[in-house]
């Protein structure tokens, strides 16, 4: 139904200038900003490659694949780094260790106890969607080096995402209590991530609010993909509020 | 498959309807959480035609609600997101209904056909706006005479006149139904002269001349809350034909002689067991539904996928004859006036 002559609706239309257009590179303010940003791209990706090569030596079986998937963010992480260079920005990388510590602890605890289910939905899960999602807005907005080295990594990820997938969705009649318990645990850190890197993501155009929907979208998909229903994901998802 | 996009009426409605459909998340959540929460797919449903033919469905909420109507990235990426969810689902062919055709159109969404890694397949999407300016033509043609006036007399102004259902109502009641006179009423001057060259007739006029000359007045464009229609000046009976969105004439006209009927609304010919559609506040929700919607669902059953409404003056009389035909075959018809009601 459309009513396109609407008077009511007559100043509802995008804005002339919005803030949309690509952010000014060479700003000291964008490159404070992007030196925490790009921080934690870089120990994302090295998280990412430790995880991997951990899960591994937990299913041998499976080792190969895993070395392979953390090879690929070991390139990630030289590729992001490339794009700090380029701009002429140090990453601060202090922060970034701070910024993942809480999940990095939670991952290294399920580790020890041999918490597959954990382990993976942590890093297979909610890391990959945070980063698929944040990679998405970021492409937008990126500069020309930055956005190609993005549009690479994040088709990387996508079959990182899937990997983790399929392991939690061939497991989940054993594994479905723990990935709760797990997701309630963890799904929290995530926001706060979120939170804490607003403002840096922001002088970078990146909404919040974007950030925010684009990684439910991505979690949400992820955990219909495993064979949740949407009552269970909804439940699964109000952790994130909380 | 056929969809439907809709979305909550306002946000408080939203927020009752997530709680009882079990999204504690958002139900719980405040405007911003809604404005990050991601579209649901949140019913399936089958309709059977007369003709013995079944199809299914699916219902999208984009998680959009009026209330995020000023914030314009917001809105838009509702939109895009509800859209890539229909196209993941696989679903043949969705109508945009509500605010997301207006919403797709205003803020030129054309342009944004790459959502993630998706590309936007537009063929898999209508605005419905066909089926909506055939049925709000046969709202006319149906009930005009049941409350006394002759249609070949009749002088039907037409609210929105240059939109696209406007001008495609203005073509059929020209061409189809041969009404007297068609007042010609909307904002821009420039495509009033254009259509009234188009239809080779008809009479450009400000709202507040038409009002009181029309026989029949045939909204295609939501008025402002703000806006007064002063009863009293006119004609009785008067047939007030309210298809724009959202409906909102009833509660500003209560004349004697005045009929308000909701256009483009279609009622099925059996009760469709789904949920979906109280909270667009049909009277009868197992039945009525938007004719935006009924589109997806005719295009389906006759197979016919490809974005039959899209963009703006592309509504042939043709392409009106082809829908109503189907309209008719698939059981569908439209909403009239309680003839008691009406002439209490």
């Amino acid at each position: 139904m459309q009513t396109l002559e609407s008077p009511s609706i007559s100043n509802f239309a995008p804005p002339v200038s919005t803030a949309e257009g690509l952010p000014d590179f060479s700003t000291e303010s964008y490159k404070d900003a992007y030196s925490r940003i790009n921080a934690i791209v870089i120990e994302g990706e090295q998280e990412a490659h430790d995880n991997y090569m951990s899960l591994g030596t937990l299913i041998p079986d499976k080792a190969d694949e895993l070395k392979k998937l953390a090879r690929m963010e070991m390139k990630h992480m030289r590729g992001f780094t490339a794009c700090g260079k380029n701009l002429g920005v140090e990453a601060d990388m202090l922060f970034a260790k701070k910024f993942f510590a809480s999940l990095h602890g939670n991952f290294q605890k399920a580790y020890e106890a041999s918490n597959l289910t954990t382990c993976f939905l942590i890093q297979a899960i909610l890391i990959e969607a945070f980063a698929i999602s944040a990679y998405h807005v970021y492409i937008q907005v990126a500069d020309p080096f930055a956005r190609k080295i993005t549009e690479g990594v994040v088709q990387d990820e996508y079959l990182h995402l899937n990997y983790g997938q399929q392991w939690l969705k061939a497991n989940l009649a054993t594994c479905k209590d723990e990935l709760i318990r797990a997701n309630k645990e963890n799904l929290p850190l995530i926001r706060s991530m979120l939170e804490e890197v607003a403002k840096d993501a922001l002088a970078l155009h990146m909404d919040k609010e974007e950030l925010m929907e684009e990684f439910m979208i991505a979690y949400q998909d992820s955990l219909t993909e495993i064979g949740l229903d949407n009552r269970e994901i909804a439940r699964m998802a109000l952790a994130a509020l909380v | 498959m056929f969809g439907l996009i809709g979305h909550s009426t306002s946000f408080e409605d939203a927020r009752k309807k997530a709680q009882e459909l079990g999204y504690e998340h958002i139900a719980e959540g405040d405007l911003d959480v809604w404005c990050s929460a991601p579209p649901q797919l949140v019913e399936h449903v089958e309709v059977k035609s007369p003709t013995g033919k079944s199809i299914e469905g699916a219902y999208i909420d984009s998680c959009f609600v009026p209330e995020m109507l000023g914030r314009f990235k917001t809105a838009r990426r509702k939109v895009l997101n509800a859209m890539e969810l229909a196209q993941k689902k696989d679903i043949n062919i969705t109508a945009l209904g509500g605010f997301t055709s207006i919403i797709f159109e205003n803020f030129n969404l054309l342009q944004h056909q790459h959502v993630r890694n998706t590309t936007l397949d537009w063929e898999r999407f209508t605005t419905g706006n066909t089926h909506t300016a055939w049925v709000i033509c046969r709202q006319l043609e149906i009930n005009a005479p049941l409350i006394g006036v002759d249609i070949k007399k009749a002088r039907v102004a037409v609210v929105g006149a240059t939109g696209d259902i406007g001008s495609a109502v203005c073509r059929w009641l020209s061409t189809r139904t041969g009404v007297a006179e068609l007042l010609l009423v909307a904002r821009q001057q420039k495509p009033l002269i254009e259509l009234q060259k188009e239809l080779k007739g008809g009479r450009i006029m400000p709202l507040e001349e038409a009002l009181p000359e029309a026989d029949v007045v045939v909204w295609v464009a939501s008025m402002p809350k703000t806006m007064e229609i002063k009863v009293d000046t006119l004609k009785s009976p008067c047939l007030m034909i309210d298809g724009g969105y959202p409906k909102n004439l009833d509660s500003k006209l209560d004349g004697s002689g005045v009929h308000v009927l909701k256009g483009g609304i279609v009622q099925f010919c059996k009760d469709i067991g789904w949920n979906m559609m109280q909270l667009a506040e049909m009277d009868k929700p197992q039945r009525e539904m938007f004719a935006c919607f009924a589109e997806a669902m005719l295009l389906e059953f006759e197979e016919c996928h490809t974005n039959f409404s899209w963009g703006r003056n592309n509504i042939t009389l043709e392409k009106m004859d082809f829908i109503g035909k189907a309209s008719v075959k698939h059981g569908f018809s439209t909403l009239n006036l309680q003839l008691q009601a009406a002439l209490a």
